[in-house]
């Protein structure tokens, strides 16, 4: 009997992981301790849930007026301490041990495990928020838009922010742990190791401008070795202005409401516009938004700035 | 004493004219349940827009801006008027007659608190028709995005609610004099009913958190009109700083939606278990401790923002602690079930209902309260489920069981129980087919507060079942409508037709403008059943 209830609550809770009764299947230690936690009060509140569901059912059943005439009155009991002292105390007790085991599990969710611990020296990227796109950058000066690419089963460091001129957004991928908001100048820190190879998607959590609901996260975990090749490259590439960083910026900053081809959506159509064609009128704008487009691209630095300008020339400014 | 008899006008007397120049709080009262009526309709249509939206992925029935301005002024209107205001409404019709009173001890204020409400309400409404439309920052109004908004639309949220804040510190202020001054004989504070008491801590709550509301969006409205930079990080503002003044009010805001709410709980099972409430002073005390507690409480909103630990295991502790009170609270109307003879009219189904709504929203709350659960769950469909859980589940529920209850006692005619019913199942199973999928939705991923969501499956289904949940939900709103339309011609409901416990059922129905001829003596907390008691004894009954 025990061991069939040992072997079913995983197996349901698998099963209700998936179906969204619990967070998603955790794929980063900080994420399992907050599973952990989840679970840990979900057996408190599921046995308070079923007794105040239960009682209820129950006494409505048993205490119907059935028969009776309407109006008779019900057993005259106007309280009594003990049980008043024992329903004050028990939640004290269970909210007690919920709190405790929060505690306990914080450092396994908080802290970022030391050099020495596993996953190693950690990989140290900045995640900034902007309307509508996230931008990373690794510690050698790479830049990626959107999707960011982290080593398999290395800790991974998160300095999150937003630039000064932009509004808060929250950096959120279920899989490796809780959000934090990216807030215009201010830094928070999170960290993850992604225990698998895969993409795992997020998006922003914090109501950010018209186009909150498409500002997607995503992270890429590949093997050690590839990311660190990757790493290397790509800095190379994007020195020489070689890499598809402009392709990037546009597809992250520009494509959610100017269209993937530049076709136009709830910002005008740049393919075959004047701007496309114009460097310089594209970097005035970028730089200080126009109308109802936000400062999106203020604090770029110039090789994104070309990157992008190129592309649009290029892409774009041909006709698409 | 010199008797000054007033003269008016004639046309003060007109059937409609009379309605504008009342003073009348049992009038007053209807006013504000009439007015709300009509604002959380207009909100549940928005709401019903929204799930539409939602009801697939990559729907265009809205715009994106259209979107953000429906979620802003359905949150907006649901708190600060449907709720709140409603809650004042019951308060007013019900406060000077469960405690014996003529009237609320300030006639005058308590009009121009309705007043002042309704042309509030209208700012709000009407601001769909300003230029580029109807705020769209989310009734936080976080800045800096609700700085850089352009249109008039957040200066008319701000002027609505500063019209609003004015409005209830006078109603606040009213409850509290006419509480603490016109109680009848024998009327102590051990034997006031339940409700008003949710109503003297309402009232207190609303003195001492709205003029936190007040400065925030003061400062808020100079940094959109001025420069002036308090919350803005450009000019060396704190956007932070914000949420905190924020907070400070709008955590204490949602109890001031609850415990009002709780307090027609209170009210209604006894009567339909035909019992005393159980734990009076219990329920009582744990009223105030909730009051106060929630002043304590106000940064679990903010777990995300990167607080140090020590202040989130604050804020985690002083919201658990809270629970502590809400369960005790739970506990007795569940006692107050045991060895009753439960009626099952539609007051009592929705208070039943209540009872096993709110405690879904109450459990969900201690994960939300677990700050490294709530990195994960934090502004996420899970904290919509939540929170429609005990401010619909909770408030809503209870308010419709006050209507049910109380509608005989405004009108002289009872609503129809049988299409009472059936409106009571509608809503009660749409409300959870609407909000229980959304738990899960907000575990999976997805974020509030937006217009599209990405095309997968479960993602899918769970929004199509909210979606359908919520029409449900609507149709049972509307045999509510119909109810109240047919009422006109309803049964005669007689002074007392619930064998209730408490004064307002002692003077006829609906009341005369001078509510009773005479009050009987309070010898406890439920004068009317000691009356029934001692009628009998000497066989008159």
């Amino acid at each position: 009997m025990l061991l069939v209830l040992v072997l079913l609550v995983p197996a349901g809770a698998a099963v209700a992981a998936n179906a969204g009764f619990a967070p998603v299947e955790p794929e980063s230690p900080n994420a399992e301790a907050i599973n952990d936690s989840y679970a840990w009060v979900a057996i408190f509140t599921g046995a308070i849930f079923l007794l105040v569901q239960g009682s209820l059912l129950w006494f409505i059943y048993r205490y119907r007026r059935g028969r009776r005439p309407r109006g008779e009155d019900g057993a005259q009991v106007h309280g009594n301490t003990n049980l008043e002292l024992a329903w004050t105390i028990a939640p004290v007790l269970i909210l007690v041990a919920i709190g405790s085991f929060v505690f306990y599990k914080l450092p396994d969710i908080k802290d970022i495990p030391s050099a020495s611990a596993a996953g190693g020296e950690p990989v140290e990227v900045t995640v900034k928020g902007y309307r509508f796109y996230w931008q990373y950058t690794y510690p050698n000066g790479v830049i990626a838009m959107d999707r960011m690419r982290a080593p398999v089963d290395r800790n991974v460091s998160l300095a999150i922010t937003a630039p000064e001129f932009d509004v808060i957004h929250s950096w959120w991928i279920p899989a490796l742990g809780g959000k934090f908001d990216a807030i215009p100048g201010e830094t928070n820190e999170s960290w993850f190791r992604a225990e698998r190879a895969g993409v795992y998607r997020g998006q922003c959590a914090e109501f950010c401008g018209i186009q909150h609901a498409v500002m997607t996260a995503e992270v890429e975990a590949v093997p050690g070795d590839e990311f660190d090749e990757w790493l290397e490259s790509e800095a190379e590439a994007q020195e020489a202005g070689e890499s598809d960083l402009g392709e990037q910026t546009y597809a992250a900053a520009c494509a959610k409401c100017h269209g993937l081809a530049g076709q136009g959506d709830i910002g005008p159509p740049l393919a075959g516009s004047a701007l496309a064609a114009d460097p310089e009128l594209a970097e005035e704008i970028v730089r200080n938004g126009r109308g109802e487009m936000p400062p999106i691209g203020q604090d770029w630095e110039e090789r994104q700035m070309a990157a992008l300008t190129e592309y649009l020339q290029e892409g774009l400014g041909s006709g698409g | 004493m010199a008797v000054r008899v007033e003269t008016v006008p004639r046309w003060y007397h007109g059937r409609f004219a009379s309605w504008f120049v009342t003073v009348d709080h049992k009038r007053i009262g209807i006013l504000y349940i009439a007015t709300a009526g009509f604002f959380f309709l207009c909100a549940g249509v928005m709401a019903l827009l929204m799930r539409t939206q939602l009801a697939q992925a990559d729907m265009s029935v809205v715009e994106q801006d259209g979107y953000n301005q429906l979620f802003t002024v359905h949150g907006t209107m649901m708190v600060f008027l449907v709720v709140v205001p409603i809650l004042a409404g019951f308060g007013n019709f019900l406060v000077p007659l469960m405690i014996g009173a003529r009237d609320m001890a300030f006639p005058r204020l308590n009009a121009m608190s309705y007043w002042l409400y309704l042309f509030g309400g209208l700012v709000l409404l009407f601001s769909f028709f300003a230029d580029q439309g109807a705020p769209q920052a989310g009734w936080t109004s976080y800045p800096p995005f609700s700085v850089y908004t352009d249109g008039p639309g957040q200066d008319l949220l701000i002027l609505s609610l500063h019209i609003l804040t004015v409005s209830s510190l006078a109603g606040a202020i009213n409850f509290i004099v006419t509480i603490h001054n016109m109680r009848t004989r024998g009327m102590s504070w051990t034997r006031l009913p339940l409700f008003v008491w949710s109503i003297e801590v309402y009232a207190a709550l609303l003195l001492l958190v709205l003029p936190a509301l007040s400065a925030g969006l003061t400062l808020l409205l100079l940094d959109r009109q001025f420069d002036t930079g308090f919350f803005v990080p450009t000019d060396g503002g704190s956007p932070v700083l914000y949420q905190h003044v924020f907070w400070f009010f709008g955590h204490p805001e949602v109890y001031i939606m609850i415990l009002p709410a709780m307090g027609i709980i209170s009210e209604v099972i006894p009567v339909f278990a035909r019992k005393p409430i159980f734990g009076y002073k219990a329920i009582a005390f744990s009223t105030v401790a909730i009051g106060f507690y929630s002043l304590l409480v106000w940064a679990h909103h903010m777990f995300t923002v990167g607080m140090p630990n020590f202040l989130n295991g604050f804020f985690m502790v002083s919201s658990m602690i809270i629970a502590v009170p809400t369960g005790v609270k739970i506990f007795n109307w569940l006692a107050t079930l045991w060895r009753g003879n439960l009626h099952f009219d539609t007051a009592m189904l929705f208070s039943l209902g209540f009872l096993s709504t709110f405690t879904i929203g109450g459990l969900s709350g201690i994960f939300l309260a677990a700050f490294p659960i709530d990195w994960q769950v934090h502004d996420t469909y899970y904290v919509v489920a939540h929170f429609h859980y005990v401010l619909f589940g909770g408030s809503i529920l209870a308010i419709l069981a006050g209507l049910f209850y109380w509608w005989p006692k405004m009108f002289g005619r009872m609503l129809g129980e049988r299409l009472g019913k059936w409106s009571f199942w509608f809503i009660f199973v749409g409300f959870n087919l609407t909000f229980f999928p959304q738990h899960m939705l907000g575990l999976l991923g997805m974020p509030r507060r937006v217009y599209t969501y990405r095309e997968d499956g479960l993602w899918e289904g769970y929004n199509l079942a909210s979606s359908i949940g919520s029409y449900v939900m609507g149709i049972g709103i509307l045999l509510v409508v119909w109810n109240i339309w047919r009422s006109r011609k309803g049964r005669r409901a007689g002074n007392d037709p619930w064998l209730a416990d408490t004064l307002e059922w002692f003077t006829t129905s609906p009341p005369p403008p001078h509510n009773f001829d005479r009050v009987p003596y309070v010898t406890s907390a439920r004068p009317l059943y000691d009356l029934r008691r001692r009628l009998k004894e000497r066989g008159a009954l």
